[in-house]
């Protein structure tokens, strides 16, 4: 910075030229760090002026941020662990959300409540996850290049399977009876199911300590109501952990170097196929996992839907916070879920506001959702070009 | 890290700078919440008509179009009209899954909110236990009705369009068992046909094209009087096209109202003066059938039942916060909802007394069959 040149050498003319070198590397460096995070920095712009237009009481907003960043946060971060690995985006997070709800169904069929009820289904999803994930693990290894376009289409083949089981066979094949959660002729379940017996059970697991309740004022400017979900901030915090841990051991360093290159990982003794399997029977766990804390939040489940969109809104979120498929960090899924989701509360109201009619803000809001998408791959494509010309002129 | 830290910190400070914006108006207001026109106009014209009834008053708000995979954007419309602290009822129309969820959400921070809601679709047990009043037409008992005005019109059969995937859905199929029942009952003969699925490969062009090529073949079987009805919404234009073309009967749509189906089959232009006078809809319906030989084949209720339940789920709604009707007497509502839609209800029951479910029919009228 130039007023770190000292002042009395100022006027010689070697000075002046480091100045003035220190100023360009500077200037330079901004523009980089812009570049690089061009995408958050456009949605940050994108959700402000969104936030003025809407007009949005902003105690509504924080409330509403904090409890979708309990929500959401771990089903995000369950998509690094294949991008790591060089599989790209995970749209085969659905299936482990099915195997969240699986497990769901059979802990609320024996009527298992509470924190308790809750570590119970995150046990029993666990080896249905696993069974799951190796199985897209499978037909991934099977499909090496069109990993996400694959996993996509596996999630809808998974949707098919998920209704036969739960709407043709329960009761038919598998006994089960149980008229609260299941249709009136005993075979297969109701569209919704209620998880009143679980629901808030990670959020507010830290209840007897503090209840995470915020509401008061600070001078004349009223602070709250918020409700902090601690315990699942917390756990979602010591994934975030874990994950950080994984990438530094043995395992972690060749999922590394298997996403970066299979071949050369190969050559280097690393068994590929086996490690893109771990990797995405960790991140299936992790996205069943996600799906309980999301479902504990919601309250009810919507039996045969409430997987269908995980992936796509996860993955939105991800990219919205500047991750690409071949990177992506933790902070990354975090300013995502806050950017992404900022965009989804204000949209609607701000499309409203500007527009005066109602449905305008729904039509607004699925504009953007989408938008997002499309803009996101659209940046990262030209970063990516960007990035390959410099090298091309061997900047 | 350092510069991402950097980067949400700068977004929560300028998102709290934006400091709370309160809007001061009337002593309390009433949210709405419909699809938007693209999902179902009746529900959203009849929100735009509380408002003019009472303005200044009405918050609207619409759930999303694709509202089974969007539940988190649907419950937050729904708690972000809770957090303006002037509303202090919400009206639901249509009652989408995820209602329940939401309710409960608001009645954390505001157990004071009143809830109103129309045609819900989570399981009636549980909407019962959260909702202060349900609205929904009585579909079961439709099963006697539609068959016995059938009957009244003249048919001989009843034919019934469906397909796998709604005779899954509970309600759907007892009513359709009902049908067969009552024909066997008043003499008529039940006529079963299965279409294609508006949802399969075809999409709903397909199933149309179906409706509009199998009804001249069925009339040519089993003749002229023969009742025609179908469960589903988009199979209703067809079927009144060809039912005009062919002299068969048409007693009511899967969801009786004037505007579903009739304006659309008939080429009919709803003009702004016309939007929401369901007599003037009515007349104008009346008249074109009869110049094109229809009259007393074909028949709907007098009134939208999308549009009523906004309508009279605004006014059961405001009179409850100012306390001029105690929301569990069953006689003011039945009345408050008679009024709304300038007919009386032929039955008017209460689903169970674990809350105030209402299922309700009303009389039907039939164009140019005075």
């Amino acid at each position: 910075m130039p007023e770190k040149v000292p002042a009395q050498s100022a006027n010689t003319p070697n000075a002046q030229t480091q100045a003035h070198a220190h100023a360009h590397v500077n200037t330079k460096k901004i523009g980089a760090v812009l570049g690089k995070n061009s995408v958050p920095i456009f949605f940050l712009l994108l959700s402000i002026g969104g936030i003025i237009a809407a007009g949005l009481d902003i105690n509504y907003l924080i409330n509403e941020l904090l409890g979708r960043l309990g929500r959401n946060s771990f089903l995000v971060l369950s998509l690094l662990i294949p991008i790591i690995a060089g599989l790209g985006l995970n749209f085969g997070i659905v299936v482990g959300a099915m195997a969240g709800q699986a497990a769901l169904i059979i802990t609320t069929h024996y009527g298992w409540t509470g924190l308790g009820g809750f570590g119970l289904a995150a046990l029993i999803s666990v080896p249905i996850a696993m069974v799951l994930g190796w199985l897209t693990a499978l037909v991934l290894n099977k499909a090496k290049g069109r990993e996400m376009v694959t996993g996509m289409i596996l999630g809808f083949f998974a949707n098919g399977v998920y209704q036969l089981v739960f709407l043709v066979l329960l009761g038919w094949v598998i006994p089960m009876k149980n008229p609260a959660i299941m249709l009136p002729s005993g075979i297969g379940l109701k569209n919704t199911i209620d998880l009143f017996d679980i629901s808030y059970a990670l959020d507010r697991g830290l209840d007897f300590i503090w209840d995470g309740f915020i509401m008061t004022e600070v001078g004349s400017i009223p602070i709250g109501p918020w409700r902090i979900p601690i315990l699942t901030l917390v756990v979602t915090a010591l994934l975030a952990w874990a994950i950080s841990f994984l990438i530094r051991t043995r395992l972690g360093q060749q999922m590394r170097a298997v996403g970066q290159d299979m071949h050369i990982a190969e050559v280097a003794g690393i068994n590929v196929n086996r490690t893109r399997t771990v990797a995405l029977v960790i991140s299936t766990v992790l996205a069943a996992w996600g799906q309980l804390i999301f479902l504990q939040n919601i309250g009810t489940m919507n039996t045969y839907n409430s997987h269908e969109q995980v992936g796509t809104f996860a993955i939105a979120a991800l990219l919205v916070g500047g991750a690409t498929t071949r990177k992506a960090t933790i902070w990354n899924a975090i300013v995502g879920v806050l950017l992404f989701h900022t965009l989804f509360i204000v949209s609607p109201l701000a499309g409203q506001k500007l527009l005066g009619i109602p449905q305008v803000g729904e039509y607004f809001r699925v504009f953007l959702a989408y938008g997002v998408i499309a803009v996101a791959l659209a940046l990262h494509a030209w970063q990516a070009k960007v990035k390959s010309n410099k090298e091309l002129r061997g900047e | 890290m350092a510069k991402r830290l950097l980067l949400v910190s700068l977004a929560l400070v300028l998102v709290i700078s934006l400091s709370a914006l309160t809007v001061a108006g009337a002593n309390f207001k009433i949210g709405v919440v419909t699809g938007t026109v693209s999902q179902n106009e009746d529900e959203y014209r009849g929100a735009e008509s509380a408002i003019k009834k009472y303005p200044g008053m009405i918050k609207h708000v619409t759930y999303p179009d694709n509202f089974m995979n969007e539940q988190e954007t649907y419950i937050a419309q729904i708690t972000g009209l809770a957090s303006d602290r002037d509303v202090k009822a919400i009206v639901i129309n249509q009652a989408v899954p995820g209602t329940v969820a939401a309710i409960r959400k608001v009645k954390e921070l505001r157990p004071d909110i009143i809830f109103v809601v129309g045609e819900p679709h989570e399981d009636p047990p549980l909407i019962e236990k959260y909702v202060d009043v349900s609205l929904i037409p009585d579909n079961i008992s439709r099963g006697t009705t539609i068959v016995e005005l059938a009957k009244k019109m003249g048919a001989k059969k009843f034919l019934h369009y469906s397909f796998p995937r709604h005779m899954s859905y509970q309600d759907l199929s007892s009513r359709r068992n009902i049908m067969k029942e009552t024909c066997a009952k008043i003499g008529l003969e039940f006529v079963d046909v299965t279409a294609p699925d508006p949802m399969g490969e075809g999409g709903l062009p397909a199933a149309q094209q179906f409706i509009l090529e199998d009804v001249p073949r069925q009339v040519a079987k089993h003749g002229k009087d023969i009742a025609l009805f179908s469960t589903n919404c988009g199979m209703q234009e067809p079927l009144i096209v060809a039912a005009l073309q062919t002299g068969a009967i048409f007693p009511e749509q899967c969801c009786p109202s004037p505007t579903h189906g009739y304006p659309g089959a008939l080429g009919l232009e709803i003009t702004d003066a016309m939007k929401g006078n369901f007599p003037a809809i009515s007349d104008a319906i009346e008249a074109e059938i009869v110049k094109r030989g229809g009259a007393g084949r074909f028949a709907t209720w007098p009134a939208a039942t999308g549009y009523l339940h906004t309508t009279a789920g605004v006014d059961i709604a405001k009179r409850a916060v100012e306390k001029t009707i105690n929301i569990k007497d069953a006689a003011a509502i039945k009345q408050l909802v008679e009024v709304s839609s300038g007919n009386k209800a032929l039955s008017f029951r209460k689903r169970s007394n674990n809350g105030n479910f209402y299922m309700y029919i009303f009389d039907s009228i039939i164009f140019g069959g005075k």
